[in-house]
């Protein structure tokens, strides 16, 4: 009864506490998550006069699509781990197909979406494997490993603060890009690197949003897997 | 209440936006709370942010789009 008083003052300075606290988070938090990909570069749509000008071959309009977009579909060409000449081969053969079926092309789809799916079938077809929805990856095993049965975390991300202040990080994440497999390094190429968004990339890849959610999981859960093995053996 | 293991499923499979409203408070009130989630999604932002430098090293030298308008015009 004595401590009432007392007791409420703290429930009252716990409340503008925990207020301020999650007010705070939250403010910080949407900034991040409520615009997941800050600079995602949006489709452009394709106009009818210049499909009607590739359509009629005119060079102009092909080199156009050339400059608009060879050098981010060679940059996405060499993040799959192509070399610098197989990676313009590549791109080469992505724009062969492109003018070849040109005329099957309706224009609903978006020029940069229509290029991105043919550089993905064409780096399928060289590398001759393909793009299989692997229902047992062991890197789920390894999430799995990180919670009890209650889903509380029993293997905590380590603190990797430091390290990721390093301007290495780049260089990190390049080194840790070879141990994943193709469908999940080109879902964490084009949403990561390139700046995609869902829908498109759904698109390029020929998979669900569900489908693409696991792919982008496990790239992920396999990423902050090998950064941590670095990060430990640097400190 | 939302558990750990799956505030870092939907954080780090994009799967946060097509969540319902209230889920998606549970998972924001969730992150004010726990410092090991609110790591986690701190260090996904992070690895954004790193892969984005990926992008330099893997650019084209200059003279790419002239090789490839060579190649393609002669071939039509």
């Amino acid at each position: 009864m004595f401590f009432a008083p007392f007791d409420k003052f703290c429930c009252k300075i716990r409340a503008v506490f925990d207020t301020h606290f999650v007010t705070s988070a939250l403010t910080s938090f949407m900034e991040v998550r409520d615009n997941p990909i800050g600079d995602m570069r949006l489709a452009v749509p394709i106009s009818a006069d210049f499909l009607d000008r590739l359509r009629r071959r005119e060079p102009e309009a092909l080199a156009e699509a050339v400059h608009e977009h060879a050098r981010t579909l060679f940059r996405a060409a060499r993040g799959l781990g192509f070399d610098e000449t197989e990676a313009e081969d590549l791109v080469q053969d992505v724009f062969t197909t492109f003018l070849d079926r040109l005329d099957g092309f309706e224009g609903r789809s978006q020029l940069r979406t229509w290029l991105f799916g043919i550089l993905h079938r064409k780096a399928q077809e060289r590398r001759r494997a393909r793009t299989a929805y692997e229902h047992d990856d062991p890197i789920d095993e390894a999430f799995e490993s990180r919670f009890d049965g209650t889903g509380n975390w029993v293997r905590p991300p380590a603190d990797l603060e430091r390290l990721f202040l390093s301007r290495e990080l780049g260089e990190l994440i390049r080194g840790c890009m070879d141990v994943l497999p193709t469908s999940q390094r080109e879902a964490f190429l084009l949403r990561e690197v390139e700046g995609l968004g869902t829908e498109e990339i759904c698109k390029i890849l020929d998979v669900t949003v569900t489908h693409f959610g696991v792919l982008i999981h496990r790239a992920r859960a396999r990423l902050r897997e090998c950064l941590e093995k670095k990060g430990w053996s640097q400190t | 209440m939302i558990s750990c293991k799956q505030v870092a499923e939907l954080l780090t499979s994009d799967q946060l936006q097509s969540q319902s409203w209230w889920r998606r408070m549970e998972v924001r009130l969730h992150l004010a709370m726990c410092t090991l989630c609110a790591r986690l999604a701190r260090q996904l932002n992070q690895i954004r942010a790193g892969a984005r430098g990926l992008r330099e090293g893997n650019e084209a030298d200059g003279g790419l789009e002239e090789r490839l308008i060579r190649r393609l015009t002669r071939m039509q």
